[in-house]
């Protein structure tokens, strides 16, 4: 499940704010061929692995690429 | 925001970020001690430090972190407020 804590996983620092900029980046995480869908994606494919290993790395990427692109979040 | 808060959570991020990346790490090794005493050291201390946080400033997350009176999880800032920026160490960059 989703846990939201009120904090970057990466410090950000915007000097100049750009929107235009930041709606291709929000694009990159939300967007068609964005790093959510990916994610989701991990976390299908984690059902049929074989080993322990690979559906808990898969499950934990999975999780992590759903915060990775998103410092605006 | 203010110097002492901005660097508390910037520690609590950093511990949060080793231990992302060594828990990653144990799924495919789960055997290596070293990694695993460290992990836990991490963890340990991440756990305190959030206490602390959430003590002076609120809670981090919105089911887990008690709240003082009335509710503070609606407050700003959110980490997408501009405040939230973090001083850099090579501030003229």
């Amino acid at each position: 499940m989703w846990v939201y804590e009120k904090k970057l996983e990466y410090p950000v620092k915007i000097k100049k704010p750009n929107p235009k900029l930041a709606k291709y980046i929000i694009t990159q995480y939300g967007g068609p061929d964005g790093e959510l869908a990916a994610s989701l994606r991990y976390l299908s494919q984690r059902f049929s692995m074989v080993t322990p290993q690979a559906r808990a790395t898969l499950n934990d990427i999975g999780t992590e690429v759903s915060q990775c692109t998103s410092p605006l979040l | 925001m203010e110097m002492n808060k901005q660097s508390l959570l910037k520690k609590i991020m950093e511990l949060d970020f080793v231990a992302v990346d060594l828990q990653l790490y144990l799924n495919t090794h789960p055997c290596d001690k070293e990694a695993l005493c460290k992990f836990n050291t991490i963890v340990n201390q991440a756990h305190m430090l959030r206490q602390e946080y959430e003590r002076l400033y609120g809670p981090l997350c919105s089911y887990r972190s008690p709240s003082r009176y009335p509710w503070q999880w609606i407050n700003n800032p959110w980490p997408w407020n501009y405040c939230f920026n973090f001083r850099m160490s090579r501030e003229e960059l």
